[in-house]
């Protein structure tokens, strides 16, 4: 059962045959495939790792400019409020002077209706007065008599009554 | 084998051969490069079918020879492939009715352990010149009787470890088949017997492989590394 012969010397050229055959026909094609197999790899990873820098940097960049925006954003709305104000104010003060002036007119449309109305007034008293009086003393006093005394009459009266006479 | 312990010869040019190691030699070797052939057939960068295979043993050793051999060890990664997928192969198709390992003959274990024996000892010459012959009288000179000893341990235990363990197991199936008149009483402890069987084929090829990778290992290590 154990006995060395001649096979041992035919095992290890069968063998060596078998080496040779497989280098050439697997061990190279499998080793160089698993060596571009794993330099993609190595060459993907450092791909994403790059594109994952990239990608940070463009991101920073891009916080940057949003934060930027903001601020010129921030500046333009504070310019328009302040515009916005200004003019307000503007209008307010503008109105305020309208309406002053309006006041100012009204009261003295005012003042110049009382002053006919006061007018007016006084004509009618002396006209009635005139009336009354006439018929009382008409034939005592001629039309220049009674001319006269009506002007006194007025005159007296603008003076001492009408003075602070109230509408 | 049709007789335990007895085999065809065949002489040729004045010398003679086992008849049947030598045929289940060349067809382990067929069907390693048949496989090997179908795993390379149409490689791809994601692999499919014998390509897995293959490339998982390729990987596999190659991370063994890395750890075990330094880095010189890739050089002989083609060595170490081929060895362990014919081990391999030949280990197991003695499982097959009718088919017989070619490591259940010593000429084929006993040659495999000597050249692996011979590359460790040219390469450690090669690597190491002086040093090498000089690590032999470490740590002093009358050690070199014991480690001449264990030089020659080293073939003897590497091809007798692979060839009992792979002769045992066929002869054990052989023979518990043949136990009872009745065959099929047997069929459980056959079946077990043959799943143990494969399991070993697989273990003494991996350990033999490892083996030779430890022994070439010391010849190709610097002492650095």
């Amino acid at each position: 059962m154990i006995e060395l012969n001649a096979t041992l010397i035919a095992q290890i050229l069968n063998f060596l045959i078998l080496v040779v055959i497989l280098r050439l026909v697997a061990y190279k094609p499998v080793a160089r495939m698993l060596q571009q197999r794993s330099d993609k790899i190595q060459g993907d990873l450092d791909k994403a790792e790059s594109d994952r820098k990239e990608a940070e940097a463009t991101l920073v960049q891009y916080k940057q400019k949003l934060s930027d925006a903001n601020v010129k954003a921030q500046e333009i709305i504070d310019k328009a409020e302040k515009v916005a104000r200004d003019e307000r104010d503007a209008a307010v003060e503008a109105t305020k002077r309208e309406i002053e002036q309006m006041k100012k007119n009204a009261e003295e449309d005012i003042q110049r209706d009382r002053e006919r109305i006061a007018a007016q007034l006084r004509g009618e008293v002396v006209s009635l007065s005139l009336a009354a009086a006439g018929k009382l003393i008409s034939k005592n006093i001629d039309n220049k008599e009674n001319e006269r005394l009506i002007n006194d009459f007025i005159n007296k009266l603008d003076k001492e009554k009408l003075g602070d006479l109230s509408c | 084998m049709h007789e335990i312990g007895v085999r065809e010869t065949t002489r040729f040019l004045g010398l003679t051969f086992n008849t049947e190691t030598i045929l289940m030699t060349w067809l382990a070797m067929a069907i390693v490069i048949f496989v090997s052939c179908l795993a390379v057939r149409n490689l791809k960068a994601v692999p499919t079918g014998w390509q897995n295979f293959v490339e998982m043993i390729v990987v596999w050793l190659h991370g063994q020879i890395d750890s075990m051999m330094g880095k010189r060890g890739r050089l002989l990664a083609p060595f170490i492939v081929s060895l362990f997928l014919f081990l391999l192969t030949s280990n197991l198709i003695g499982l097959i009715p009718t088919l017989a390992s070619p490591t259940n003959d010593l000429n084929t274990t006993l040659g495999l352990a000597l050249l692996v024996v011979t590359i460790v000892h040219c390469l450690g010459l090669y690597y190491k010149g002086g040093h090498y012959i000089a690590h032999f009288f470490q740590p002093f000179a009358p050690f070199v009787v014991i480690n001449m000893i264990e030089e020659i341990a080293k073939p003897i235990t590497l091809a007798f470890r692979l060839f009992g363990n792979i002769l045992a197991g066929e002869i054990l199936i052989i023979v518990l088949l043949r136990l009872t008149e009745n065959p099929f009483l047997m069929t459980l402890p056959s079946v077990a017997w043959l799943g143990f069987s494969i399991f070993i084929s697989c273990v003494h090829a991996v350990i033999f492989t490892m083996l030779s990778m430890a022994y070439l290992g010391n010849a190709l290590k610097d002492s650095n590394e």
